[in-house]
């Protein structure tokens, strides 16, 4: 599904190597804030490896093209630790914004299946609102739903249990469980900066970057 | 020394125009993406920001124009010529003032609130989120921007140039009395094709300078939300630098 194969990128991987499979969750786990955005970037494609190849979905990204990215990440849903909504569009238009690019669903199809997710996941705040005053959970769970919205094969979550109470993340981590399950073959990737994670996450493969590497834990 | 900071300010000046002009292409490569909705949208906001919001204002200014105009024309060389004050409001306000005003228009009102909402979504992530659900900010946030902008630098500079030829009519026909068929004859014989297609060929030029101006000092906008003022004030003075500029070359260019 995800493979780096002796990543480097100056000053921050050093022969980076991981491998995620269709239908498998992996941890990984960085110092800092900025390796873990940096680590992101790289996955997405908005940042080139100096050297050493990345393969998502099968194919060798690290040359392709602006457009033949975004047909990859198309495959991919990416839930930020912000939200990563867009201010200015209103929450239903971020949720939505995906979707309505990229397939050719009629609007009544594509409302319904946005009010059956945001149903799933319990998001009960006003859609219509512009995103910028909603707690950061709420943001999250928009982003989670945006990226639900797409069926991706490979999701990406970034801090997404940060601060969150015991009850609202145990909602949150069924909810993306359950989400795995739903189709075969769908891997989960998680960014976090907390060890603390691996309490309440199970995942099948943990990684930590250390000065450059990334290590595989037993 | 001199002669390598030169070299390296007109290397800077050169490279930037040559940002500018991909802009624009990319932009007329991407028309094809309004097909999209979430584009189409974006495209529609603008128009409506840019241009109809724009509207109202554009046309009172440009009836209050025309009116000073044809005031001065009149009391340059008297009443009685009505075909010559035509001719000179033609000449004044399609050639040069129509288009100079609507991309004056523009840049106050729609040059700072794109560069800086361009700059904000940067500094916040939003255009790498955007990019990272695999849509192309080129197509999504940059064409949508420079296609409705000129098309409302186009439309704004031939409102403004019937309030303003329309204003100065009235006036002079109910203050001083010139007969209505007077002027509309100078008018008429006037307004050549050279006119009207330099008065085209600047809105459109404009047009495009400004939003592909404001779109690049948007999107150069990074790290801290203190750079958005100054982009914001570059974005607004060097609009208006390249509006003269090619005002300028274009008036040599049709008419000289």
């Amino acid at each position: 599904m995800i493979t780096l194969e002796c990543a480097s990128l100056k000053g921050f991987l050093d022969c980076a190597s991981l491998a995620v499979s269709g239908g498998r969750s992996c941890i990984i786990l960085t110092e800092t804030e900025f390796e873990k955005n940096l680590l992101l970037r790289i996955f997405t494609g908005l940042t080139r490896l100096d050297s050493g190849k990345i393969f998502i979905f099968g194919k060798e990204v690290s040359s392709f093209s602006c457009g033949e990215l975004n047909a990859v990440r198309k495959r991919m849903g990416i839930v930020l630790n912000n939200g990563g909504l867009i201010s200015n569009l209103k929450v239903w238009e971020n949720i939505m914004l995906p979707l309505s690019y990229h397939s050719s669903l009629s609007h009544h199809d594509m409302d319904e299946k946005m009010l059956s997710i945001l149903g799933k996941i319990g998001y009960d705040d006003d859609i219509a609102a512009l995103p910028g005053p909603l707690p950061v959970y709420k943001k999250r769970l928009a982003g989670l739903a945006r990226a639900m919205l797409m069926e991706p094969d490979l999701i990406i979550y970034d801090s997404v249990f940060d601060g969150l109470s015991p009850e609202i993340r145990n909602k949150a981590l069924e909810t993306i469980t359950v989400f795995q399950r739903q189709k075969e073959g769908r891997a989960s990737l998680f960014f976090d900066m907390d060890e603390g994670l691996l309490d309440y996450i199970r995942a099948d493969s943990i990684y930590t970057l250390k000065k450059g590497k990334l290590y595989e834990r037993n | 020394m001199k002669i390598k900071r030169i070299t390296e300010s007109l290397l800077d000046t050169i490279i930037y125009l040559s940002e500018l002009f991909n802009l624009i292409l990319n932009a007329f490569k991407n028309l094809p993406a309004l097909k999209i909705n979430p584009v189409r949208t974006v495209f529609f906001r603008q128009i409506y920001f840019a241009g109809i919001e724009t509207l109202g204002k554009m046309v009172i200014i440009g009836l209050l124009i025309g009116i000073v105009i044809i005031s001065q024309i009149t009391s340059l060389v008297g009443v009685g010529r009505g075909e010559l004050i035509g001719k000179i409001l033609v000449w004044v306000v399609i050639r040069e003032l129509g288009p100079l005003f609507a991309a004056i228009v523009i840049i106050a009102r729609s040059v700072t609130a794109i560069s800086a909402e361009l700059g904000s979504m940067n500094v916040q992530g939003e255009i790498a989120s955007i990019e990272m659900l695999g849509i192309d900010p080129e197509r999504y946030l940059i064409m949508p921007r420079i296609i409705a902008i000129t098309l409302s630098a186009v439309i704004l500079t031939f409102y403004f140039e019937l309030a303003a030829i329309l204003g100065g009519i009235i006036v002079t026909s109910l203050f001083w009395g010139v007969p209505f068929e007077q002027h509309t004859a100078g008018i008429l014989t006037s307004l050549t094709i050279p006119e009207l297609s330099a008065s085209l060929v600047k809105s459109l030029l404009f047009g495009l300078v400004i939003s592909a101006v404001s779109c690049s000092q948007g999107l150069k906008v990074s790290g801290s939300i203190t750079k958005i003022p100054q982009a914001t004030t570059k974005a607004t003075m060097q609009s208006l630098f390249f509006v003269f500029i090619f005002d300028g070359i274009i008036t040599l260019i049709f008419f000289l």
